[in-house]
């Protein structure tokens, strides 16, 4: 099964094509980033990052394959220097130049050799490497932890931003009701002020 | 039917075909006897194959026997629905329905060692061709597996009707007629319980003969005694266990509570062992069943769930089982273990002697299956057997292991010269399967004793050179099917596979891999650590993954494998080439909700959003670049600087993650 240098080349080039999304709605579909994109470049292909691990209510990401690699930088540039909005206001989508890493079905490196040891317990590695088990499990948890912080941090924003927009929201609904109603024009004649008619 | 006579003979050639060859030493046959079953042309077999569960099927279309005086087949495969899973296009398969392989291409038949064969494996052709006699309702329901469509190997596309020949061969040869015939013979019980007794004697005799081959008297001794005892005893099964478990305890470090545990047993035993009639079977027969019934005390649901299994006729599943569970309490109770597990795999085999008929009625095509893979049982029985006695032996002789294992082969090679055939010549069957079992059983111990660094190796199932030629190549043949298994797994969606194994407790969750590595590879590594078969798929790095540990889920064929894989991973330490050590543990798979929440979307009224959605309808998208005059693009900068704070808390995280590790890996001495 050893993957052929050509076939691993191929597929380098296919990560150079591709760009990583992530920040996306779970409305999000393959169709939306298609026409979404397609003003920029001709989409070749869409894979969602599947979430095996994380909690559930973490954003979507998506691999996106264009058709060159120098659409990638325009595309990643574009989204970074504006908001772009997919699916829904106001979060933005965020766009990487996608990396090997990010594919499940990535060849195996040619000349690739492994090499592994199971250690004895009598050699003072053991100890060490027993340490290292657990340095990984809290490095886990660490994550795990920030996740959710980060996690806590989005919910925490979106609700202000929420209240934000609902306070707005009442204040233009206001206005405009002290317009309909001619509120505003009687008080401007009372005040002696001068308002414009639309 | 071959009459093979009372002595140990289990092979035994049928008539001669033809002769050919350059010097006219090869020799064509119709047919063969082999482990007291008769196989002819034609007829469907199933063909052991390394690692799974699941044995191949095909069907002999050339039997001979080259100048070297080694036996060949040519078997012509047939497919599972599940193999070849991406070119069914839709059309739906029955559970037991197989393809037989046709066209031209790899895949389509190859050359196997006979020894190869595991049993055989009764097939009906239910094709409405006219050249196929079409079977009785009754014949097909007895079937193990039914076929009456072909898949193009060359093409890859299923086909309902086929030409005259497949591989050269006739058509007519390959539909029901011949096949039909064979499986009568094979259930007539006679062939059963002569093949059953005539292994047990090869097994006492191996036994005495293993003893005597061992230079060491304290062996030989109660050992010989034991056999005597239990042949000339038949009747008397009281005495037998009375000295049974002295001359056991002179020889290893048989504990107390197991001898109390023979003699409550034995009170249940006797009336069974009555039941039985085989002469020097019964002996042995007796003697497994006190130790079954040793573990129905101990352990009575778990012998259950083997029964059950070995009713499926997968054996090899119970077996791997019973290993582990010797592993467990790997040590004093592994011989025990074992015994037990001959122990029900013959009670099995007993009661299916005696209650025949009605086991046919109960489980209908259960059962069916079951007696025509009696071969195969009886195999597993043999090789049971030997890994009884090895084992019994194995703690006296010598506490190592290894050395037990070296100490089987060759006395079974001099020894007994109708096992030489399964056993010696490549690490064939039973061989294979006891080598296999025993890796597992001395992995640890092997890998413990030998922490010199290794290289991964494929798997054998990807890999040319394995120990086995059957399999190699059966293998070798089929590297492409397995090739494209690969991906037609693919299709079957792997979020359904992880959960199922997640819920029947096969997944893991590796960790500390190299970021880098591919799923094939991670497959690899755990074949190199373990020799388990495994699928296994690397988690897809997102923005917030750690760069120094990779992840990955992986699915096992078996509950107890990834037990064992946990456990070996948290008791030992196998280094990675990255400098860490791996990390597993039964995975939790995440499943995407169904209304998965996201926060940073806002509508702001109901009225609004009916009318986005009119809009969403209408204008398929509703993505845009955010202008910097509203209030959206305000609250976008905000979403930005969460982000960048976000990413850079990560970062920092990650860093001194990082830093700690590299640390500690400084203060290993050793580098790989």
């Amino acid at each position: 099964m050893e993957s052929s240098a050509e076939e691993y080349s191929a597929f380098e080039q296919k990560v150079s094509r591709t760009v990583y999304f992530h920040n996306l709605s779970p409305q999000v579909t393959e169709s939306v980033i298609r026409t979404a994109l397609d003003q920029f470049a001709s989409v070749k292909n869409v894979k969602f990052i599947p979430n095996y691990i994380g909690p559930s209510n973490l954003p979507q990401c998506a691999l996106v394959e264009l058709d060159s690699a120098k659409k990638v930088k325009e595309i990643v540039s574009m989204v970074g220097q504006y908001s772009f909005m997919m699916s829904g206001m106001p979060r933005p989508v965020r766009a990487q130049p996608a990396v090997m890493e990010m594919f499940d079905d990535r060849p195996i490196k040619p000349n690739r050799k492994i090499k592994l040891r199971w250690l004895n317990p009598d050699e003072p590695d053991f100890e060490v490497a027993k340490q290292l088990k657990n340095l990984t499990r809290k490095h886990t948890a660490e994550i795990e932890f920030i996740r959710k912080l980060q996690l806590d941090e989005e919910e925490k924003l979106a609700k202000q931003q929420e209240d934000t927009l609902k306070v707005h929201y009442k204040k233009f609904k206001m206005i405009d009701g002290i317009m309909a109603d001619k509120t505003a024009h009687r008080l401007a004649r009372k005040y002696n002020l001068h308002v414009a008619d639309e | 039917m071959v009459e093979v006579g009372e002595e140990v003979i289990e092979f035994k050639w049928g008539n001669v075909k033809s002769v050919g060859g350059k010097k006219k030493d090869v020799r064509f046959y119709e047919s063969f006897s082999y482990d007291g079953v008769e196989y002819s042309l034609f007829d469907s077999v199933f063909l052991y194959k390394k690692g799974e569960p699941e044995h191949y099927i095909g069907k002999i279309v050339k039997i001979w026997e080259t100048a070297d005086k080694s036996k060949r087949v040519k078997v012509l495969w047939y497919f599972r629905p599940s193999e070849i899973v991406n070119f069914l296009k839709g059309s739906e398969a029955l559970e037991n329905e197989l393809f037989l392989a046709s066209g031209e291409g790899e895949g389509l038949a190859n050359v196997n060692p006979l020894e190869a064969i595991a049993g055989k494996c009764n097939v009906v052709c239910t094709s409405k061709d006219s050249r196929n006699p079409y079977p009785s309702d009754e014949e097909v329901q007895m079937a193990e597996f039914v076929f009456y469509r072909f898949f193009d190997v060359g093409k890859r596309t299923i086909l309902d009707k086929i030409d005259d020949k497949i591989a050269g061969i006739e058509v007519k040869n390959l539909f029901n007629n011949l096949d039909s015939r064979k499986h009568v013979d094979l259930v007539k019980p006679g062939l059963e319980k002569k093949g059953v007794s005539r292994n047990f004697t090869a097994c006492n005799e191996a036994v005495a003969l293993l003893s005597q081959n061992n230079s060491q008297p304290l062996i030989e001794k109660p050992d010989g005694k034991c056999f005597d005892t239990l042949v000339r005893e038949n009747a008397d099964s009281k005495s037998l266990l009375g000295k049974k478990p002295t001359s056991r305890t002179g020889l290893k470090e048989a504990s107390k509570p197991n001898d109390a545990l023979h003699t409550i047993s034995y009170k249940k035993n006797v009336p069974q062992a009555k039941g039985e009639e085989n002469g020097g079977c019964k002996a042995s027969l007796v003697k497994q069943k006190s130790f079954s019934k040793l573990s129905h005390g101990s352990r009575a649901g778990f012998e259950m769930r083997e029964i059950t299994k070995m009713d499926d006729g997968a054996g090899n599943v119970s077996f791997e089982k019973n290993i582990f569970m010797s592993r467990v309490d790997l040590g004093k109770d592994d011989h025990e273990d074992v015994c037990v597990h001959a122990g029900q795999i013959n009670k099995g085999l007993g009661e299916q002697k005696a209650s025949k008929k009605e086991r046919h009625g109960d489980f209908g095509k259960a059962s069916s299956a079951k007696m025509n893979n009696n071969g195969k049982n009886r195999k597993l029985i043999t090789y049971d057997d030997d890994d009884d006695d090895a084992k019994t032996l194995a703690p006296s002789s010598s506490k190592d292991k290894y050395k037990l294992q070296r100490e089987i082969d060759p006395c079974d090679v001099k020894e007994l010269p109708s096992k030489k055939l399964k056993i010696d010549k490549t690490t064939k069957l039973t061989n294979d399967k006891l080598c296999k079992d025993y890796s597992k059983i001395s992995s640890i111990v092997e890998q413990k004793r030998d922490f010199r660094p290794m290289e991964v190796i494929q798997r054998p199932d990807d890999l040319v050179a394995c120990n086995s030629v059957a399999i190699m190549l059966k293998r070798s043949d089929t590297n492409l099917r397995q090739k494209d298994r690969s991906k037609w797994f693919k299709e079957i969606p792997w979020e359904e596979r992880m959960k199922t194994a997640y819920e029947q407790g096969k997944l893991l969750l590796l960790q500390n891999l190299d970021p880098s590595l591919s799923s094939a590879e991670v497959q690899n590594i755990i074949w190199t650590g373990f020799q388990e078969h495994c699928t296994a798929k690397v988690i897809q790095k997102t923005d917030y993954s750690s760069p120094h540990s990779g992840q990955a889920f992986v699915i096992f064929k078996k509950m107890e494998a990834a037990a064992k894989v946990v456990r070996e991973l948290d008791e030992g330490c196998f280094l990675m080439p990255n400098g860490l050590p791996l990390v597993g543990s039964f995975g939790v798979p995440c499943f995407p909700e169904k209304k998965p929440v996201f926060y940073g979307h806002h509508v702001v009224d109901q009225l609004r959003m009916m009318q986005m959605q009119r809009d969403m309808k209408d204008a398929v998208s509703t993505s845009h670049c955010s202008q910097p005059n509203n209030i959206e693009y305000d609250m976008a900068i905000e979403w930005c600087l969460l982000q960048e704070r976000a990413n850079k808390s990560w970062r920092m995280l990650y860093q001194q993650q990082g830093e700690q590790l590299k640390k500690l890996k400084a203060k290993l001495k050793s580098k790989i």
